[in-house]
């Protein structure tokens, strides 16, 4: 009884640490804005806490913005970023054990444009 | 010979021309957005200038103090004495009077009617197949361009006759104001169209002048210079030592005779990112960027408009003769008339193959 109690807990708390790391890592892809000319690249590292997310977003690594407002509902995924003129607002969704897929839209101050985004864990 | 070029003239201007009038109307809007944007909200844009200007500092303050300490991401230092200054949120822009800190409003983020114009004027407003309709409405304007001028050199007429219903005004129309202005509908068609093109022409143009070498060299100076990225959302909003003004100072020092028109706080970028505009530079966009590490104030990477390679180069002028930004005001009410005259042309040629529709059947 001692035994499956240990082994019970063990499952437990790995299973709460696979799920609080979930999402956790360096995630990378690129967007093309429709109508638009090329694809903007992604490199986009999070933190998953619980349902709250964190980490920051940008075209390269030396160029990052915070995430703000970063939340998860189930196996659905979003966040918000702040680039100087644009608020990109992501709405994504786990289409695989290591791929984010969905719908990014970018505000602007009298400008509003759609994408599609394709996202790849890297680590 | 005649026959072919009308024929193609025609059917050109038949299939392009709504797109072309598109180009046209929403172009002329575009020219003086600045301009119509402050008619349209001049409580937000307009300052009475009195004193001394705040320093950057003051301004965040004032704007942190009303808007709850919402982060700022950036600074829109005013262009003139009587516009007022505006400072980026995330959740939109605020616009400040410099001189008394007071806040004039926001202006949220979404699509204004000037987003819609040029969402209009690149791609329909329909995403990737208006794109691909608007560039090679650019090429059918050039077509319908060089077919008129063949079709109008034999007569060379240039003047206006008959009355205002008669088919000889409307062609006299079509003929005059089209040759008046073939130069300049000619120049914005050329470049409308290399813009329309612009990674094929880049290809092109860096194939031509060797330039694909240069730019490579560049990024990879710049990517050494870049700082690593920050891992988390906490690094990236560690203290700041050196305020927004003393940034501006180092940035100004940089590049002297230069004006900062943009302030990027280190939250947002990992680095002051200083962007500067050069009077006299004639290229579109802001080309001139100094990044400033936010605790030791020292440059971390600069590009100028200098550093641009040929090819480059003459795609940002492309795109400021397009704007009309490259020669000032006058360049600018150039444009706004090629593209008032769009329409006219457009009109004028819808109406007269009419006529020549209706005249065949009877």
């Amino acid at each position: 009884m001692k035994r499956l109690k240990r082994t019970l807990a063990v499952v437990v708390l790995l299973a709460v640490a696979a799920m609080a790391s979930e999402l956790t890592g360096t995630w990378s892809g690129a967007f093309k804005v429709s109508g638009g000319d090329h694809s903007t690249p992604q490199i986009i590292t999070l933190k998953q806490d619980g349902k709250k997310l964190t980490g920051s977003a940008g075209p390269e690594p030396g160029e990052q913005y915070p995430i703000e407002n970063g939340q998860i509902e189930g196996d659905r995924v979003r966040f918000e970023v702040t680039s100087g003129e644009w608020r990109f607002s992501y709405d994504l969704k786990r289409s695989g054990e290591d791929e984010l897929k969905g719908n990014l839209e970018l505000k602007g101050v009298d400008d509003r444009r759609t994408a599609v985004v394709l996202l790849k864990r890297r680590t | 010979m005649r026959r072919l070029i009308l024929s193609v003239h025609l059917s050109v201007a038949l299939v392009g021309g709504v797109f072309i009038l598109v180009l046209g109307l929403t172009g002329s809007v575009l020219v003086f957005e600045p301009e119509l944007d402050r008619l349209f909200h001049p409580h937000l844009s307009y300052v009475k200038p009195s004193g001394n200007v705040l320093s950057l500092e003051e301004i965040g303050g004032a704007v942190s103090k009303q808007f709850s300490g919402e982060p700022i991401v950036a600074y829109l230092p005013s262009e003139t004495a009587d516009l007022s200054s505006q400072v980026i949120l995330p959740r939109g822009i605020v616009c400040v009077n410099q001189y008394t800190g007071e806040i004039l409003g926001m202006r949220t983020r979404g699509q204004s009617i000037f987003g819609l114009a040029r969402d209009f004027h690149v791609r329909l407003a329909s995403g990737d197949v208006g794109r691909i309709v608007m560039r090679w409405s650019g090429v059918a304007m050039l077509v319908s361009l060089a077919s008129g001028l063949y079709l109008w050199w034999p007569g060379r007429r240039l003047g206006i006759g008959g009355g205002w219903r008669s088919v000889r005004f409307w062609f006299d129309v079509h003929n005059s104001v089209g040759i008046l202005s073939l130069a300049p509908l000619l120049i914005l068609a050329v470049t409308g169209t290399v813009i329309g093109f612009e990674d094929q022409a880049s290809s092109f143009l860096g194939k031509l002048t060797g330039a694909g070498e240069a730019s490579a060299r560049q990024s990879v100076a710049r990517r050494q210079t870049v700082p690593a990225a920050p891992a988390t959302t906490s690094e990236l909003i560690s203290p700041q030592v050196i305020t927004p003004d003393r940034a501006v100072a180092i940035a100004r020092a940089q590049m002297p005779g230069a004006i900062p028109y943009r302030v990027q706080m280190p939250r947002y970028g990992g680095a002051y990112r200083v962007n500067l505009d050069l009077p006299g530079d004639r290229v579109a966009g802001g080309r001139n960027l100094i990044a400033i590490d936010q605790s030791s104030g020292t440059v971390i990477f600069s590009t100028r408009s200098s550093d641009l390679s040929s090819s480059e180069r003459i795609l940002a002028t492309n795109e400021a003769i397009h704007t009309g930004e490259a020669f000032g005001m006058p360049s600018r009410i150039v444009a706004w008339l090629t593209c008032v005259i769009v329409p006219v042309q457009v009109i004028s040629g819808l109406w007269l193959w009419l006529r020549r529709k209706r005249h065949a059947r009877s």
